[in-house]
């Protein structure tokens, strides 16, 4: 059994060579049977033991490994949602040149990702969460357009430095605690005294995994890279990645925060930011990705409230915990299907604007029933999965509310949960009737009259995850219960003090709210507002970029300019040279700063002139006067007075030589005369022997210095 | 193995390299063949006398007062003599490619080889005197490698390197005097020779030991020291990437440990002034190169502004004083080694291919020498310290050890240590990103005529870059060696 845990993680990457070596139909075979084969590993592993497995040693750390509900479950989903994108990625990838690359990535980050999910302490998890960064980034930059190169960048910004933040928090972690194995962390914590520390240490672990699951205010790069990625990515970045942060959030806020309100508090604001952020943003865009990503975004929000219920409820958190978990395993699926058919449009349309896209759905019966099936799960409609999962979150928020004695701001967040349930509703509706029911002014007739718009194998990728959404929703207490029940040995919930009834009316109140006010959303604000003329428009404002407002300008302006005026001061070795420089890097910092906009501009520039000026003045006067003085009191000792007969002695060899040269009829060409030639290496052979001497002598003197020194304090001392 | 092998060892290649001088080879092939021949045998010697050799001191001789000279082969020699036998024979067969163009070729083997008897001197040496001697001998033999153009930059370097490296082993030659004065011979024993203050005053150890840091330390590039070793960059690249990332350098480093470990003694120095000076020095160090790295555009400059900041790093680890410190320092010693020398190995390759030195002329190369920049990349994550490369288990070791330190200024310099490391991912990943995704509108046309490095130089590249990923994987053979070197066995 433990041989098939080591090779759920570490076959997918062994896998990687030969994909990349291999061509074609061998190649997809190869990814395809990789992914398969973890598949049926982690399906077999279902119906195992819960077990740990230990490499001691490795990485000097040793990696820990371990198997339980939750990552059984986890498992399956992974490789599941793996498997439908490899069954994609062919097609899409088919007129895309070589996709090599892709795939050998790929499975890197397979491995990768299923490490981190099996990792039983965080320093594991912190390893293959790394390699899953760095892999993962050839996926955003995959298509190397200008936008991609952007988006890439900042994906690597955003991986670099959290990575380096939560490994800040790990080392924290394990210099209080001494271990950073995830089942001890509780009972640790708890006798540990130094609280203070140990929130330090989360919270750079949560800074480090939140960047990862696209937690507020860390979410730059998501709706930014999800667009540019290649579409099986895509689905992969936004159903499974962002999920591997959002396991680091768990695993320390279900063990080592566990029952802490202070830090249920903070992840409870921070979810709700998202949530409410993210739903807005994708209400707002008019690109069919985008649209997704942000619902990535708001949904992963959704997640973080239950986290944060969870954390405050305490002994009565079983609902939430349960919510969290079948939120987080429904939204894997969700964006399978719906980022799978965003790639099935692209393959066709080879566009995302939604404008563009209006009625390209029509006649596509399939496409549009797996559409419709991840829409109506992600916005919980009753009897689809995402009902199921929103019931408990809302479920876990009331009670939450309760326990707090009716505090206003927890039914603010109800409510906001409520509204972004309905803001949810709201874009999905958009994407439909944009892809489905709206008829495109132009190219309409054309569009429909190409029956064929995907592969077997592709249109296998969006149905198989779509069926599912409406298996597991129908039913959920043979289903959704039974999967909630395996993550009680992660989540360490409570009693649940009983069964929920799924389809009471007070739980299909909750439903119906989000839906009335997705109606009023929909109709009210995007229909009114957000469309012209049948056209969907851009209203939201671009330069509302919290990337270009604060982090671009802090990290490539602000912190060069402060860092660099520190570095230059110590700079060169010029005797005015790190006076000017400091002078001048911290008027360009100042002037960074201040000279961006309109009100201080021009202040700023007058400061920076007189600054420069009067800084160059200065250098060029110390500079005159070191000048002045090496060619007076610090002159150079005068050449030897032999030097020149030397020149004249060689220049005569040479000159003979030139002229039994030409007597013989044998001149060299190009004018190059001995002459010349001996004067030149006479004088290199001087001045490299004159540099060492003097260097020479410089030394012996620092060493004669250093003697009279030792011996001074001898004597000092001693007599 | 008896220890007169070690005379034998020091001797071989540095005799070898002398008669090098006057011997007739006529082809450049028979050159690379004898230096090879010598250099391997030398590992192979060395390897024998790190694993069987017997712990005993050979004497040699004694000059008038009781000077003595000897070797002795403890735990710290052997540690660094094994990084110096497994790169040096790599780095010859790189240099036999790449010095195929270049003048003077016996002369460069010639010195290059007697460098490296010089460096396993150095390692062997068993007390102070004779270490010094062999320091000397270093600055003297390595100095015609920087001069090897015979250009005008190469002069200044040359000059620059011999001003910083003889004046600072001025001021540890007092550090010397004041140990042999104080010590029986000053024969290196772990937790120092000094069994009290002498002259009764704590304030004169403390300044010859400062002394000493410094001195010593101009070869580590501590500071305001460091001039030299970025200008020394415009040596042929096997010197940059063996001497002034490996050899030279961490022969400073692992001076300055046998001074705090094996000569004054942790005990001593803890709680006075100057241990929290030296590491305030190291600590600066290590960000300033860093901040520097990422300013620089010429590539193995920045590559050499990294080496600073990271024999830093290993000089943090040593200031800590403690033997969590050491370990994690000579864990990031041997891990360092092997990471610079391949991204300078890298570098070199670009040079000597397309002529391109500068950052900004990366553009698209990622494309067309695909197996020195996927070594580059490994390179480059390593350095950064992303698992599971090497870079990670040292960096990591070094931060458990700053904490266990338990000393404020420990605490700030594992925060500045996370700053320059993401330092680090910038100035790295900022030259892959030209190589790997160019810009649209950069000069494609020139890429045509490129091609990938001759197995001479891509072999040693892949051995190393596969050494990185195993000894990053399997760390614990190495961490057990310095542990244990740590704890005084």
């Amino acid at each position: 059994m433990n041989i098939l845990i080591l090779s759920l993680v570490f076959l997918p990457m062994i896998g990687a060579l030969p994909a990349y070596f291999s061509k074609n139909r061998l190649q997809k075979f190869c990814c395809f049977f990789f992914a398969a084969v973890s598949l049926g590993i982690s399906a077999a592993l279902l119906f195992s033991e819960n077990m740990t497995v230990e490499l001691p040693e490795i990485c000097s750390l040793g990696l820990r490994f371990e198997l339980d509900g939750f990552r059984k479950v986890y498992a399956v989903v992974i490789s599941f949602a793996w498997l439908m994108t490899f069954l994609l990625s062919p097609e899409y990838f088919a007129h895309h040149g070589d996709p090599s690359r892709y795939y050998f990535f790929n499975l890197l980050t397979l491995g990768a990702t299923l490490g981190v999910f099996l990792a039983a302490d965080l320093s594991t998890a912190f390893i293959f969460f790394e390699i899953m960064s760095f892999t993962s980034f050839t996926w955003v930059i995959h298509e190397e357009t200008d936008g991609a190169v952007r988006a890439a960048n900042t994906y690597l910004a955003v991986a670099v430095i959290g990575g380096l933040v939560a490994l800040m928090g790990l080392f924290l972690l394990h210099h209080e605690l001494g271990t950073t194995e995830i089942s001890g962390l509780y009972a640790l914590a708890q006798k540990s005294p130094n609280k203070p520390t140990l929130f330090a240490a989360g919270c750079c672990i949560l800074f480090g995994f939140g960047a990862k699951a696209g937690m507020f205010p860390l979410h730059i790069w998501l709706p930014k890279a999800h667009p540019v990625a290649p579409a099986p990515a895509s689905a992969l970045l936004s159903g499974v990645l962002t999920k591997s942060g959002i396991w680091g959030i768990l695993a320390i806020s279900a063990n080592l925060f566990r029952e802490d309100p202070a830090w249920g508090t903070l992840i409870l604001a921070l979810g709700t930011v998202t949530m409410v952020l993210g739903a807005l943003l994708a209400l707002f865009s008019v690109d069919l990705k985008r649209t997704l990503a942000c619902s990535s975004m708001s949904q992963i929000g959704f997640i973080l409230v239950g986290i944060g219920c969870l954390c405050l409820l305490g002994e009565e958190n079983a609902l939430a915990a349960r919510g969290a978990l079948l939120h987080m395993m429904n939204h894997s699926i969700f964006k399978t299907v719906l980022f799978a058919c965003a790639g099935i449009v692209y393959m066709n349309a080879h566009t995302l604007d939604l404008n563009e896209l209006r009625g390209f759905g029509r006649k596509k019966p399939l496409l549009r029933i797996c559409f419709l099936s991840g829409a109506l799960g992600i916005g919980g409609i009753p009897l689809f999965s995402g009902y199921v999962s929103k019931t408990l979150l809302h479920e876990g928020i009331v009670e939450t509310a309760h326990a707090f004695g009716g505090a206003f701001l927890l039914h603010l967040v109800e409510w906001l949960f409520l509204i972004s349930g309905g803001m949810t509703l709201a874009y999905m509706t958009k994407l439909f009737v944009a892809l489905f029911v709206d008829r495109n002014p132009e190219k309409q007739a054309e569009g429909e009259e190409k029956p064929a718009y995907a592969k077997f194998p592709a249109i296998l990728s969006i149905l198989c995850p779509a069926v599912l959404i409406p298996v597991l929703g129908a039913c959920p207490g043979f289903t959704m219960d039974r999967i909630a029940d395996l993550g009680t040995d992660f989540f360490h919930p409570g009693e649940l003090a009983h069964a929920v009834s799924y389809f009471s009316l007070e739980n299909l109140k909750g439903a119906l709210i989000s839906l009335m006010i997705g109606a009023v959303l929909y109709f009210g604000l995007i229909r009114c507002l957000l469309m012209k003329e049948g056209r969907y428009l851009d209203r939201w404002n671009k330069k509302i970029d919290l990337e270009d407002i604060l982090y671009r300008p802090l990290i490539l302006r602000w912190l060069p300019g402060i860092f660099g005026a520190i570095a230059s001061v110590f700079g060169e070795n010029r005797v005015t040279g790190p006076f000017c420089r400091a002078c001048f890097r911290f008027i360009s910092s100042a002037g960074a700063l201040f000279g961006e906009n309109k009100a201080t501009e021009p202040a700023a520039k007058a400061v920076f002139r007189t600054g420069t000026i009067a800084t160059r003045g200065v250098g060029d006067l110390l500079d005159a006067s070191v000048f002045a003085l090496r060619k007076t009191a610090f002159r150079d000792s005068p050449p030897p007075s032999d030097e020149k007969l030397a020149e004249h002695y060689y220049f005569r060899i040479g000159d003979r030589i030139d002229r039994l040269a030409v007597k013989s009829g044998k001149e060299r060409k190009g004018g190059h005369h001995y002459a010349r030639l001996f004067v030149r290496v006479h004088t290199t052979l001087l001045n490299t022997f004159r540099a060492i001497t003097g260097n020479l002598s410089f030394a012996l003197l620092m060493l004669i210095a250093a003697i009279v020194l030792v011996f001074l304090y001898i004597f000092v001392v001693r007599n | 193995m008896n220890s007169s092998f070690l005379l034998v060892a020091v001797l071989l290649p540095f005799l070898a390299g002398i008669i090098l001088f006057p011997l007739k080879l006529n082809t450049y092939k028979a050159v690379c063949v004898y230096t090879g021949a010598v250099t391997l045998s030398t590992s192979l010697l060395v390897w024998a006398l790190i694993l069987f050799g017997d712990r005993t001191a050979f004497p040699l001789f004694r000059f008038a007062n009781g000077l003595l000279f000897t070797l002795n082969f403890d735990s710290l020699g052997r540690f660094f003599a094994g990084i110096i036998a497994t790169l040096w024979p790599l780095t010859v067969l790189y240099a036999f490619d790449y010095m195929k163009k270049e003048p003077r070729q016996k002369t460069f083997f010639a010195f290059f080889t007697m460098a490296y008897g010089v460096t396993l001197g150095i390692s062997m040496a068993g007390n102070l005197f004779s270490m010094y001697c062999f320091y000397e001998l270093l600055t003297l033999t390595t100095a015609p490698l920087v001069i090897h153009h015979l250009d005008r930059r190469s002069v200044r370097a040359t000059r620059t390197y011999f001003v910083f490296s003889l004046g600072g082993a001025a001021f540890g030659f007092a550090s010397m005097i004041f140990l042999i004065a104080n010590g029986v011979d000053g024969n290196f024993t772990f937790g120092g020779i000094l069994t009290a203050y002498p002259y009764g005053k704590p304030v004169v150890t403390e300044i010859f030991y400062f002394l000493g840091f410094l001195g010593f330390g101009v070869k580590a590039a501590i500071f305001p020291l460091h001039h030299w070793l970025p200008k020394a960059s415009v040596a042929p690249t096997p010197v940059t990437a063996l001497l002034h990332a490996v050899a030279v350098v961490k022969s400073g480093v692992f001076a300055v440990m046998r001074l705090t470990y094996y000569s004054y003694g942790p005990e001593l120095l803890r709680g006075t002034w100057v241990k929290p000076t030296v590491m305030i020095i190291a600590v600066f160090t290590l960000f300033y190169g860093a901040a520097r790295a990422v300013k620089e555009p010429h590539w193995k400059r920045r590559l050499a502004y990294s080496t600073v900041a990271n024999l830093s790093y290993i000089l943090f680890g040593v200031t800590m004083m403690t033997s969590e410190g050491l370990s994690a320092g000579l864990l990031h010693m041997a891990f360092h080694a092997e990471i610079k020398i391949l991204a300078f190995f890298c570098a070199g390759a670009v040079l000597q291919y397309t002529g391109r030195e500068y950052v900004y002329e990366l553009d698209g190369l990622g494309r067309r020498m695909k197996i020195t920049f996927a070594c580059f990349l490994i390179a480059a994550l390593a350095l950064v310290g992303i698992p599971p490369f090497s870079g990670f288990v040292s960096k990591w070791s070094l931060l458990s050890a700053a904490a266990q330190s338990g000393d404020l200024l420990a605490y700030i310099g594992a925060g500045v240590l996370l700053i320059a490391a993401l330092l680090t991912a910038i100035y790295m990943f900022t030259s892959l990103r030209r190589a790997y995704f160019p810009d649209q509108n950069s000069d494609f046309a020139s890429l045509e005529s490129v091609r990938e490095a001759s197995p001479m130089m891509t072999v040693p590249m892949m051995i190393l870059a596969l050494g990185i990923l195993l000894t990053g994987v399997f760390a614990s053979p190495i961490a057990a060696a310095a542990n244990a070197i740590a704890a005084g066995m």
